[in-house]
């Protein structure tokens, strides 16, 4: 249960801007891989409403690539708090809403 | 091997002899306000890891029943290895039945739990026990930089409360709010599932000279009162050093001017500019001399700058 040693890593990172343009667009089984969920759960989780495809060109719809964080933890909601899915999308987007309100207020004070 | 006892009555808040109700009711309440996807406390996720092992003991009556034969009377962390029968109670062989909730390539469940329960061989494989697989939890940390180093860029150390530390690179020119992900470095899969990613957000100190506006620079520039009338060329700061700047003549208080390209570098290699507002300033005690000679301004002038105001 402890934290492992502590580990030096080199890593050579880029900044992504949140803008969509930026964004790499990916299909419905390559997000389900990320997300580490079955493709048919990912169906269900938005035909429920939990993302929307970002681009459908020629009838295969493309998402962006972060979305995966967001389906992973609706499934890791919905299995640690014994919500259902509808529960867990809006434990999602509330948590989302709060994380913006949060990162808003931050900037805010961090400004006075 | 020393071997702690957990008290999982304890870590769910709930008596010994609690119904099955109040256990699931006590997790679901500690599950809530410790989950990592809802608590981004450092200390969060492990906390909810006692919490899912204290209820995958106690909401299984096997497992509950194989626990209370433990007896009553062990406190939090004590050596349970030498303990009469532990033998018989620990080595008897693993349940073998699902672990529900698993942290990364093994349980994460505690070496008490494994010792009894034989989490750690049931939680080997390419998918979860319990047939459920799912990517890790990311996770977010404050980078805070000096406006000059967001502008330079370069590499920086940053370590975090569980002893993990990065080099990062940072690139020139990132924002203030700007999320810098380390892709796997966030929480484990669950059942073979990816890890999660480690998003940095950039956080830019407050400068005491410069205001950032998008990629342009603000500042002050005091003057006194004979560099305004007359001009002059005067030192003003910039991210990287000093530059020197001409006040023309006839500057009064507000007047922008503007060096271009000393501003915050962008992503396609442009920069803002950065902008000096004239400030003029008055010495607040005057030589006997400076005062004659502001008399003297005074009797010649027939400047009034309450009329070029309206």
């Amino acid at each position: 249960m402890s934290a492992g040693p502590a580990r030096a890593t080199a890593l050579r990172v880029v900044a992504r801007s949140a803008t969509r343009g930026e964004e790499q667009l990916v299909e419905l089984e390559v997000l389900a891989h990320e997300a580490g969920l079955h493709p048919d759960l990912v169906r269900r989780l938005i035909a429920l409403g939990l993302l929307d495809a970002a681009d459908q060109p020629a009838g295969a719809p493309l998402f962006r690539r972060d979305a995966a964080a967001r389906l992973a933890r609706a499934a890791r909601l919905r299995r640690d708090l014994g919500l259902n899915y509808a529960g867990a999308i809006l434990a999602c987007e509330l948590l989302e809403r709060i994380d913006d309100l949060e990162e808003r207020l931050a900037r805010y004070e961090h400004r006075r | 091997m020393a071997v702690g006892f957990k008290d999982y009555y304890e870590v769910l808040g709930v008596a010994r002899d609690a119904r099955d109700e109040e256990i699931r009711s006590a997790y679901r309440k500690l599950a809530r306000t410790y989950h990592p996807d809802v608590n981004k406390d450092p200390d969060a996720e492990d906390r909810f890891k006692e919490i899912s092992e204290a209820y995958e003991v106690l909401r299984d009556p096997e497992k509950r029943e194989r626990y209370d034969r433990l007896g009553a009377n062990w406190r939090a962390g004590q050596d349970v290895s030498g303990a009469p029968g532990y033998e018989d109670l620990f080595r008897q062989g693993a349940f073998g039945d699902s672990v529900r909730v698993q942290f990364g390539e093994e349980s994460g469940f505690s070496d008490f739990f494994q010792s009894l329960f034989g989490g750690r061989g049931a939680a080997r494989g390419g998918s979860g026990v319990d047939g459920f697989t799912t990517r890790g939890a990311d996770h977010e940390a404050v980078l805070e930089l000096s406006l000059a180093e967001a502008a330079a860029g370069g590499k920086r150390r940053l370590s975090l409360a569980d002893g993990r530390s990065y080099e990062v690179t940072i690139p020139t020119g990132v924002r203030d709010g700007q999320r810098i992900r380390l892709a796997g470095e966030g929480g484990r899969g669950h059942g073979g599932g990816p890890s999660g990613d480690l998003f940095l957000r950039v956080r830019i100190q407050p400068d005491p000279r410069f205001r950032l506006e998008g990629y342009d620079l603000h500042l002050n520039l005091p003057v006194s009162p004979w560099e305004a009338a007359l001009g002059a060329t005067v030192p003003v700061p910039t991210l990287t050093g000093t530059a020197r700047v001409r006040v023309p003549a006839g500057s009064s208080s507000g007047r922008r001017l503007r060096l271009r390209g000393q501003g915050m570098p962008d992503a396609q290699g442009g920069h803002g500019d950065l902008y000096a507002a004239v400030q003029i300033m008055v010495p607040k005690k005057l030589s006997r001399k400076e005062h004659k000679l502001f008399e003297q301004l005074a009797d010649a002038s027939k400047f009034d700058p309450r009329e070029v105001r309206s």
